[in-house]
């Protein structure tokens, strides 16, 4: 019975949020409904590349306002409905974090994070300077979306809502595959993956352009949803860190950490602004809880759950007893046998990956 | 005569001051087991190194079969059938051993790089090796909860998984038992009458003079003699290099 | 790109070299963290920028030369860095990626707590010889230095060369010095480690408290400032060679003047990002920087 919930949790939850607009009609709690799908999205989305390669890009909201301006400017000059235009544009973003990734991952860890915080940086500076395009520090404002006010946030919650299941499969389908074995292995030993075969540069690239990609559509979404964009909000480092924190939160390198971790993270950031309101302390509470995340819950909160559920289970053993060869080999005929009419092949090995 | 599989011509390496490698030329036939031996401090892991890429030469050229492999990439070297294992085992110590397994792959592509994990029939192979290395029954179990011994059993049968026509070994035979040794051993003699060929570096000697048809001897970067395994024994310049004599 | 008139390059190189010296005793408490500790410090901009503050209400409520403030702060952040490094950066240790975002979740406590305690208005210090210019004529070119960033310089070089003597001449500085060249190697002649990195995180914050001090009459700051900072002085240990005292010095001249060169060469929306443009650079063509050791992976 327990197992079974550990399996299928997520389909009374996205029961739940089916129809969570319509229970909550209050337009705030749509718009608190939006904001968890969206950074659920966008985190899951880094997590591809910060969790599965352990690379982390603290700059990642330079995707973010990309995804927003390209989306805002479509819809402003040749009037593109965001809502299908955002995956398309996204396609751009996605390759032109390929490209600069092309550039920032020839360096180690270090480099790497310190690269994308200039990469922030230098696509906010050329928003807010390049006038003629972006319309500068005073920024951007597109058409409202054309359905009646009665609705007004919830086709944006549905919408996101369908994004956040793509995400999600999108990373499930990477962790079974061989690219995402290969990018584990980098996280675990980047040197020891190239010397067995792995095209590190290529795996690492092509999962910084599919990291990249959703939150470019998620900063297209957002661009419709605020309908006025400025280069300050859209490139502001905070909402990368906050995609950071939240994975951190619920696990890292997990499938489900990031969603976790954003419906957890913002409710209590909104919690929070509400209560202390000046948003300098807002920044102060959010580093000490970062920090305390960090200092004490390094794994996050599903890792920390699941090893504690195996715990009671089967309290772990240290090294595998010592057996002589002709012992191990006697096991191995043995417990092959078992293995081969036991459960389906694609889970044995994606167990393992889930911590 | 064999064709040369492996070869290293006037190869030199520095670091800061020190001359790790110095105008180094080996050769390794194919479908030999070949020992390199030598000192501490010879270069005889600075020499994998060179070959599997991990350093760039100063001077001097490896090659594989006919291709100049001097500046390729360490991924490309493995794709093109050279392993190696490394002197302190390293593998993916998050991942399980059949995970570990799976990693080393000898083709890209689209299908291989996006297909579901383990296509049957790699799976089945590498079964096939755990089970040859007496590890299967541990398949699932993470790497960092192998023994020591496990652990280079596991080292080397993934490296095999990239079917590789020659693996370099780094002390196969170091800080492990000698029943294990005996089967490592027989192993790797197994593979070389399959085809696969070996260069191992090796302080047991009884190991060299039993495994190794061929010996290679380096002592201060150089290689300072080569010959069968007997004439290494009563070499002099060997005698001189090992004993001080 | 439109050249302009000698004088004005010829000032615009000069004052750039000046106000380089001052980048590079702010980046040089950054390169040394990260060369011991193998640490990001983002927080550096951060404790820049309280520092300045520190410097600004000593000189508004007291009438304290901005640059004796450094009497305060220098062994406050000294203290500062020991405690963050005893209590939270050596709780991480190894986990590179962990340690950047605590140093970044720290320099988020650092700008809230500014905002919250003196709100987000500019300050700035306004000495008698805030606008000063000293004239001067070098050859057929008349230049005019400002004093702000001559004495800044003079100060950056004379705490630079402090630095200097402190790696060099005694024993910690030693053990410091052969902790970043090979830590495994100081540990077995007998190095405490953890030691020597708790000292030098000090270090670094009271190098920091001294450029910001410097920083406070040259710039004006608030509490979002930081971000802007850090990603300069890191665009500077990176062109330096993360890690070398040397090239952060000699990477912040550069950048000194290229920024200075850049702002009256180029077109407006390129001068802003110069320094991140050349960071791209160094990254593509020389990782590991001027003065680096090349890292090697494998």
């Amino acid at each position: 019975m327990f197992k079974r919930l550990t399996r299928w949790w997520p389909l009374p939850a996205l029961i739940i949020l089916l129809i969570y607009p319509w229970i909550w009609r209050a337009p705030y709690y749509h718009v608190l409904g939006f904001n968890m799908l969206l950074f659920a999205t966008m985190a899951s989305s880094w997590n591809i590349m910060g969790g599965y390669t352990g690379y982390k890009s603290l700059g990642h909201s330079a995707f973010f306002g990309l995804g927003a301006y390209l989306v805002a400017l479509a819809a402003v000059h040749w009037g593109w409905n965001p809502l299908l235009s955002a995956p398309l544009l996204a396609l751009v973003v996605a390759l032109v974090a390929v490209g600069l990734g092309w550039v920032m991952l020839r360096t180690s860890g270090s480099a790497f994070v310190i690269a994308t915080i200039a990469m922030l940086l230098i696509f906010r500076l050329l928003t807010l300077n390049l006038r003629s395009i972006t319309k500068g520090a005073p920024g951007l404002s597109q058409p409202l979306p054309p359905w009646t006010p009665e609705f007004s946030r919830m086709p944006f919650f549905y919408y996101m809502l369908a994004w956040v299941i793509l995400v999600v499969l999108t990373s499930a389908y990477i962790r079974r595959s061989r690219f995402g074995l290969g990018l584990l292995a980098i996280r675990d030993d980047e040197g020891k993956a190239k010397m067995v075969g792995v095209n590190t540069t290529l795996y690492k690239m092509l999962a910084f352009g599919i990291s990249a990609y959703f939150v470019g559509v998620g900063g297209g979404v957002w661009s419709y949803f605020a309908t006025h964009i400025s280069p300050v909000f859209a490139f502001d480092i905070i909402v990368g860190v906050e995609m950071i924190l939240m994975t951190m939160l619920g696990g890292l390198g997990t499938l489900w950490g990031p969603v976790v971790g954003a419906f957890i993270l913002i409710p209590a950031s909104d919690f929070i602004l509400f209560n202390f309101g000046s948003t300098s302390i807002h920044l102060a509470i959010f580093g000490a809880l970062m920090a305390l995340v960090i200092l004490f819950l390094p794994r996050g909160i599903l890792p920390t759950i699941k090893d504690w559920i195996a715990e009671r289970r089967a309290p772990s053993q240290a090294h595998a007893e010592a057996l002589t060869m002709a012992e191990m080999q006697a096991a191995s005929e043995r417990d092959l046998a078992l293995v081969d009419s036991s459960v389906p092949k694609v889970k044995s090995g994606t167990e393992q990956a889930n911590r | 005569m064999m064709a040369s599989l492996l070869s290293t011509e006037k190869l030199t390496k520095h670091f800061g001051g020190i001359t790790a490698v110095e105008d180094c030329s080996i050769t390794v036939q194919e479908g030999s087991i070949t020992g390199l031996i030598g000192p501490n401090g010879s270069g005889k892991t600075t020499l994998f190194n060179l070959i599997t890429g991990i350093y760039k030469p100063e001077a001097g050229d490896v090659y594989l079969r006919d291709e100049c492999i001097t500046r390729a990439e360490s991924d490309k070297i493995c794709q093109r059938g050279l392993s190696r294992s490394f002197q302190i085992t390293r593998l993916f110590w998050d991942l399980s051993v059949l995970e570990n397994m799976i990693v080393p792959i000898r083709h890209t592509g689209l299908r291989a790089l996006f297909g579901p994990g383990m296509f049957h029939e790699e799976e089945e192979r590498a079964l096939a090796l755990l089970k040859r290395v007496g590890l299967a029954y541990l398949k699932d179990q993470p790497a960092n909860k192998l023994s020591f011994g496990q652990q280079k059993l596991l080292e080397f049968a993934a490296i095999l998984m990239a079917d590789p026509e020659i693996v370099l070994l780094d002390e196969p035979a170091g800080g492990v038992n000698p029943s294990m040794i005996r089967f490592i051993m027989d192993l790797i003699r197994g593979l070389n009458d399959e085809g696969v060929t070996f260069l191992v570096v090796e302080h047991n000697m009884g190991v060299v003079m039993e495994l190794c048809d061929h010996v290679l001897v380096l002592d201060q970067g150089r290689k300072i003699a080569e010959g069968p395994p007997e004439m290494i024994q009563t070499n002099p310049a060997v005698l001189d290099a090992y004993l001080g004599i | 790109m439109h050249l302009p008139s000698t004088n004005v390059l010829v000032q615009v190189v000069i004052v750039g070299f000046l106000t380089g010296g001052v980048y590079a005793l702010m980046s040089a408490g950054l390169t040394l963290i990260f060369g011991v500790m193998k640490v990001i410090n983002i927080a550096h901009g951060a404790f820049l920028v309280l520092s300045a503050y520190i410097a600004y209400w000593l000189f508004t409520l007291y009438g304290l030369e901005p640059f004796l403030s450094i009497v305060v702060s220098v062994p406050v952040f000294f203290l500062m860095g020991l405690l963050v490094q005893r209590f939270m950066l050596a709780k991480v240790r190894g986990e590179a990626g962990l340690t950047v975002l605590l140093t970044f979740s720290l320099a988020l406590v650092i700008e809230g707590l500014i905002g919250w305690l003196w709100q987000s208005t500019g300050r700035s210090i306004r000495t008698w010889y805030t606008s000063e210019i000293i004239p001067i004529k070098i050859a057929e070119v008349s230049v005019r230095l400002p004093v702000v960033r001559l004495v800044g310089f003079v100060l950056a070089a004379i705490a630079l060369l402090a630095l200097y003597l402190l790696l060099n001449r005694t024993d910690p500085g030693r053990a410091i010095r052969a902790t970043i060249q090979n830590r495994d190697a100081a540990r077995l002649v007998g190095v405490s480690v953890d030691r020597i990195q708790a000292l030098t995180f000090g270090l670094g914050l009271a190098t920091v408290a001294g450029g910001g001090a410097l920083f406070s009459v040259i710039w004006t700051f608030n509490a979002g400032s930081h971000e802007e900072w850090i990603s300069k002085m890191l665009s500077i240990i990176v062109l330096g060679g993360m890690g070398s005292l040397p090239g952060a010095f000699l990477a912040a001249l550069m950048m000194g003047v290229v920024e200075s060169a850049a702002a009256v060469t180029m077109t407006s929306y390129i001068s802003p990002i110069v320094f991140y443009l050349i960071l791209f650079l160094t990254l593509i063509f020389r990782p590991q920087g001027l003065l680096g050791a090349r890292i090697r992976e494998g």
